[in-house]
């Protein structure tokens, strides 16, 4: 029993809640309105979009590779959104339209990565600009306001008091987890992070495990680019800008090793809802929301440097 | 036929010739306006920033390791808010503001050499945060309280200050002549003919054996990081000096066309591997594209979009060469 | 008993030199078949082919009674061929059962990962291996390499394999890990599965195995039941008959030795290790591959740092922390892997021999004297006779001997008092070899303290006034002059275990 209780207590996982737990308990003593519910469910609202984008950014990570176009995907998805909600178009073609926007973005990412055998962060530097480009072209550089609300309640929406975009997020991380333990495609994202000379020699199709993490990462990018145009009824220019980042954080932060091999789903969650936790403190304390390159640049630092001496430490 | 096409292909410094020579007819021919002395002298100034940015990346890239640099832009727009700051707000003299401006860029490139060095954190992650800290930081300075908590450009410089991006000498735009083509020549220098330039070479191509050879990477790597900094800071310099204006994020789009270039330019990813001839001429023809494309009216927002394409197969292009080598 | 795999006259060369020449080579079912030799002898060539990693030149493998053409390691693995090799090639992050059935999943209906089918299956090949259970649960990179080892072999058991190859399985393993693998064994023999069994531990080869094939110079030069052969003949077999011819050099030994040693130790490649260099002295280090010879050149050199123990220059206590203080006090070290540590493999013949040299070819502001560079190199080029097409060609196509030329001409010019060479000779052409050695032993002449750590007997009975032999981690002998015999050289350097036993033997009834 002990062993079990110290290796559960070792866990990265347990480690994040803890300190969730510290942050929200002091934010709670220092502010007035940290404990509103409406400060909670805008919170949980925000870090949705994030979490969701997590689950395919910490396989891409896991894979040892890096996804820096999910901002544009988002953009390009809502932009899509956005003008078929202007044409009256109904429901179930947004949403489909939107996921295959961002789902063509992560696909051409996976072929040029897989079958070109370019660095990730080459080419996903370039779709990033490629895409933001296109977004650019096809708003002709206007916003879109005033959509019919059509989707809204995709994205303004409750179920049991809290938002719908975040049970989207609890249902994907779900379904997800399940999916990585249960289909060997699963393993197959683990086994090449892991090893991937051996994963090549036991049969593991790299190319493929490629093309299905990037573009599950712009479908889910997609679905965040939904989301988004759901909550805010507009379209911008500069949609997701910066998402990246905040993406890559979270799934930092949630224990995912840089070098590759190593991350859940459910770390990535505490991940994006400890930035949550500090993007919402840093507003309620009035901190400067220009800072926020700096906090977040800095958690990522630590974060990744705790990884490092960790494993470090533990290496025989 | 096949013959030369492979030593055309095979020779990156002929390639790029050879393509340079192919845009320029392309361009003089279809597009009005291109083959005029004022249009040729004129592009020559954009060249500039972006050529600083390429050849800061260069260095960082041939140092090896994964070196990268993505904080490039954000340096370049720091360094230009300090300088703006300190002289349209705490009206100091262009001879302190300067050199102040072009040491904190420098600096923040020192930051990211001696975290990527004592830490074993890659590149790619030290440079993706620093990047958006230090265009935090950028933004951060930008704030003018008088406007409330908003970032605001700097305009107030005396017109001494825009001698450097605005003055020509014989056509020829001053910072082309005083700045980029010294610059290239110090950095040729530097690499082609200095102890530093062999450590370096040898540093990127094969770490294990420069550390068995006696070279300090750590310090190799540090000198790199610091050095892109310095680039990017006189960068941040001249821009402002050429547009007029200290904006905080005056250097985001440059990280793309900075690395495009470099990789172009022969520069290889792994590191180890690449020229400043090669960049010089791949900034050229960068340079020419841009401007063809701004004439004949194509938005920026496509040519960015044909800039990326161009990275994917100037990296493509790479693969293949390195292929070819059978080592 | 049944044959399970047959080599018939199987070869494989590279680059003109042949690492395996025609052997014949059989497992059969519930045997335990020991496969000996020295280094570079090809017994790793041999194992690679019949693993898939390689592919005969010559020659054919049959398995079960049919002609094979083994052409990848999943092929192998397919037809049930295993290999277990020192290092074992694991997922650390992963858990037990994902290392053993990656790849080759056990599925439901669905289509999805049968967990419950991977368990059972998987317990009971533990069980019938004798191995916990309770390590199922376990993620493998938390495991001791012993314990990675028995899941590698159930691994191979899920695979039905009959034919396991285990490669120094005890290298890394405790004593009571090495009793739980060698009940393993056993229940593997009872399975019907064919074991090969790679090693140098002499003892271990005479308690555990049925038979045992030398090979020497890629031959087998002998094949006998165990129990019909002594560790003596073994040795004998293994050594040859090796007449060399010693290159004499006039050099003179200093008095006083130039480099000390105290009781050096290095956790994980060597404990107390102590000794002393003199000057005009060639002093070799014999042993096996991975006896920490490099590890104490390296320590020595400033690459590594040690955990304990002295190291005396000249009578005073240095501690090196990096290549370049080394070098500046006139320490040299040609490194064992010239690839990934001697050569720059994209740069030029003249970059490599000069880059330990910037200093001598400094010009104003930092620069490089050119003109300075191209003497250098040339009067290397001449002086080793290394063949270049030009000092600018990029050193990636040379031949290996102009390429360790070139290694060499590196470090020489920082002319120093000690030079390590690791491995000098590996991979190179004979004539080349010839030069290199007397050059060796003209640097003793000149009053250099040369040390040659090298594992090819020929070249330490040739070269060295002193030999020092070093097994896993520890000195096991030193000898000079007349001493300096193959077999000598070959006893200490699988141990000195390997005596008692041998006394034991003859002693016995």
């Amino acid at each position: 029993m002990k062993t079990t209780v110290r290796r559960v207590l070792q866990m990265r996982e347990v480690t994040i809640l803890g300190v969730i737990i510290v942050l929200a308990v002091v934010l709670s003593l220092t502010t007035k309105n940290f404990l509103s519910t409406s400060n909670i469910s805008n919170t949980l609202l925000g870090l949705s979009g994030i979490a969701i984008v997590s689950i395919g950014m910490t396989l891409v990570i896991v894979t040892g590779g890096i996804d820096v176009s999910v901002g544009s995907a988002l953009g390009i998805a809502s932009v899509v959104a956005g003008k078929l909600l202007m044409a009256h178009a109904s429901a179930p073609v947004i949403v489909v339209a939107a996921l295959a926007a961002g789902f063509a973005v992560g696909m051409l990412n996976g072929v040029i990565i897989s079958y070109g055998n370019i660095p990730p962060i080459i080419v996903t530097l370039g779709t990033m600009n490629i895409i933001r480009a296109l977004l650019f072209g096809v708003l002709g550089g206007r916003w879109v306001s005033g959509v019919p609300r059509t989707i809204t309640p995709l994205g303004l929406g409750r179920f049991l008091s809290l938002p719908i975009p975040f049970w989207i997020a609890l249902v994907l991380i779900a379904f997800f987890s399940v999916f990585l333990a249960t289909r060997s495609q699963g393993r197959a994202v683990y086994a090449m992070g892991n090893n991937a000379d051996a994963a090549r020699v036991s049969g593991v199709n790299l190319n493929r495990t490629n093309l299905f993490v990037y573009s599950l990462t712009g479908a889910l990018a997609g679905i965040s680019g939904l989301i988004y145009v759901a909550r805010t009824g507009i379209v911008q220019t500069n949609s997701g800008t910066g998402f990246e980042l905040e993406v890559i954080a979270a799934v930092v932060l949630g224990g995912t090793s840089i070098l590759g091999g190593k991350g859940t789903l459910v770390g990535s969650l505490l991940g994006a809802a400890l930035l949550g936790l500090i993007q919402n403190g840093m507003v309620l304390l009035n901190i400067p929301a220009l800072s926020e390159g700096l906090v977040t640049g800095g958690l990522i630092i630590v974060a990744v440097l705790i990884d490092i001496v960790r494993a470090r430490g533990a290496r025989p | 036929m096949k013959g030369t096409l492979d030593r055309i292909i095979g020779n990156r410094m002929i390639f790029l010739a050879v393509l340079f020579v192919f845009f320029f007819l392309l361009l003089a021919v279809f597009v009005k306006d291109f083959f005029t002395l004022y249009n040729l002298t004129n592009m020559t100034q954009y060249a500039v920033e972006l050529g600083l940015l390429a050849l800061a990346e260069t260095f960082v890239i041939l140092s090896g390791g994964g070196g990268i640099d993505l904080s490039v832009g954000s340096i370049m727009s720091l360094a230009a808010m300090v300088i703006g700051v300190l002289i349209g707000r705490a009206g100091m003299s262009m001879a302190l503001a300067v050199p102040l401006g072009l040491a904190a860029g420098t600096f923040m490139g020192y930051l990211n050499g001696v975290l990527i060095s004592y830490t074993m954190i890659p590149p790619l992650i030290v440079t993706l945060a620093t990047m958006y800290g230090y265009s935090s930081l950028a933004l951060l300075i930008a704030v003018d309280p008088r406007f409330g908590a908003n970032p605001m450009p700097v305009s107030n410089f005396s017109d001494s200050f825009y001698f450097l991006g605005q003055f020509r000498i014989f056509e020829i735009p001053f910072q082309v002549l005083c700045v980029l083509i010294p610059i290239v020549l110090v950095l040729l220098f530097l690499l082609n003919r200095t102890a530093f330039g062999r450590r370096l070479y040898g540093v990127g191509s094969n770490e294990t054996a420069a550390r068995f050879s006696g070279i300090s990477v750590r310090r190799v790597r540090i000198s790199v990081y610091t050095l892109s900094g310095f680039l990017c800071a006189l960068a941040g310099w001249i821009i402002t000096s050429r547009v007029a204006s200290a904006r905080p994020d005056i250097g985001s789009s440059y990280l793309l066309e900075a690395i495009t270039i470099a990789v172009l330019g022969g520069v290889s990813i792994k590191g180890g591997e690449g020229t400043i001839g090669g960049v010089v001429l791949a900034l050229v023809i960068i340079t020419m594209l841009y401007n063809g494309m701004d004439i004949s009216g194509i938005q920026p927002i496509w040519q960015l979009g044909i800039l990326g394409v161009i990275l994917v197969g100037a990296v493509l292009l790479n693969q293949i060469l390195i292929a070819r080598r059978r080592i | 008993m049944d044959t399970i795999l047959e080599c018939r006259g199987v070869s494989k060369n590279f680059g003109g030199v042949a690492a395996v020449r025609n052997v014949n080579f059989t497992v059969d079912a519930s045997e335990v078949h020991a496969l000996v030799g020295e280094n570079g002898a090809g017994k790793s060539t041999l194992i690679k082919m019949i693993s898939g990693v390689l592919t005969p030149d010559e020659g054919e493998i049959h398995y079960k009674g049919r002609k094979v053409a083994i052409d990848s390691p999943r092929k192998a693995q397919e037809i049930g061929i295993s290999a277990v090799y020192q290092e074992p090639m694991v997922y650390p992050e992963l858990g037990v059962l994902e290392n053993i059935f990656l790849g080759r999943e056990l599925k439901n209906r669905l289509g999805g990962i049968d967990w419950a089918a991977e368990n059972r299956k998987a317990r009971e090949l533990f069980e019938s291996l004798g191995i916990s259970t309770q390590l199922m649960s376990e993620r493998m990179g938390a495991l001791s390499v012993g314990l990675q080892q028995q899941v590698l072999i159930a691994k191979a058991l899920a695979y039905d394999a009959r034919v396991i190859i285990f490669d120094e399985p005890t290298a890394i393993l405790t004593e009571h890990e090495t009793q739980r693998l060698f009940s393993i064994i056993a229940k593997l023999k009872e399975r019907q599965v064919g074991v090969v069994y790679i090693s140098h531990r002499l003892e271990e080869i005479f308690a555990q195995t049925d038979r045992v094939t030398i090979m020497r110079d890629g031959e087998v030069v002998g094949e006998f039941p165990t129990r019909e052969v002594d560790a003596k003949r073994i040795i004998g077999l293994m050594a040859g008959k090796l007449l060399v011819e010693e290159v004499a050099h006039a050099g003179k030994k200093s008095d006083t030795p130039i480099l000390s040693v105290n009781s050096l130790s290095l956790a994980g490649w060597f404990s107390r290790i102590s000794f002393d260099v003199y000057q005009g002295e060639i002093l070799g280090f014999s042993g096996l591959v991975g006896s920490g010879r490099s590890e104490v050149a390296q320590c020595i050199f400033g690459v590594l740092r040690p955990d304990s123990g002295q190291i005396l220059l000249d009578g005073r206590q240095v501690s090196f922390s990096s290549a370049e203080e080394a070098m500046r006090h006139g320490i040299a070290y040609l490194p064992e892997d010239r690839k990934v540590q001697g050569l720059f493999p994209i740069l030029s013949t003249a970059y490599n021999i000069t880059i330990t040299r910037l200093r001598d070819i400094a010009a104003a502001f930092g620069g490089v004297d050119r003109a300075k560079e191209r003497e250098i190199g040339e009067a290397y080029v001449r002086d080793l006779s290394i063949k270049t097409p030009s000092l600018d060609s990029k050193i990636y196509s040379l031949s290996g001997g102009n390429q360790q030329k070139v290694v060499v001409a590196k470090w020489l010019g920082v002319n120093p008092r000690i030079f390590i060479l690791d491995e000098p000779t590996r991979g190179i052409d004979v004539s080349a070899k010839s030069e290199i050695h007397h050059m060796i032993a003209r640097l003793a002449e000149r009053g250099m303290a040369v040390l040659i750590i090298s594992s090819e007997l020929p070249e330490i009975l040739k070269l060295c006034d002193r030999v020092i032999v070093m097994h896993e981690g520890a000195i096991t002998g030193e000898f000079e002059s007349g001493d300096i015999t193959s077999e000598n050289l070959l006893r200490a350097a699988i141990g000195e275990r390997m005596l008692s036993e041998e006394a034991g033997r003859e002693g016995a009834p």
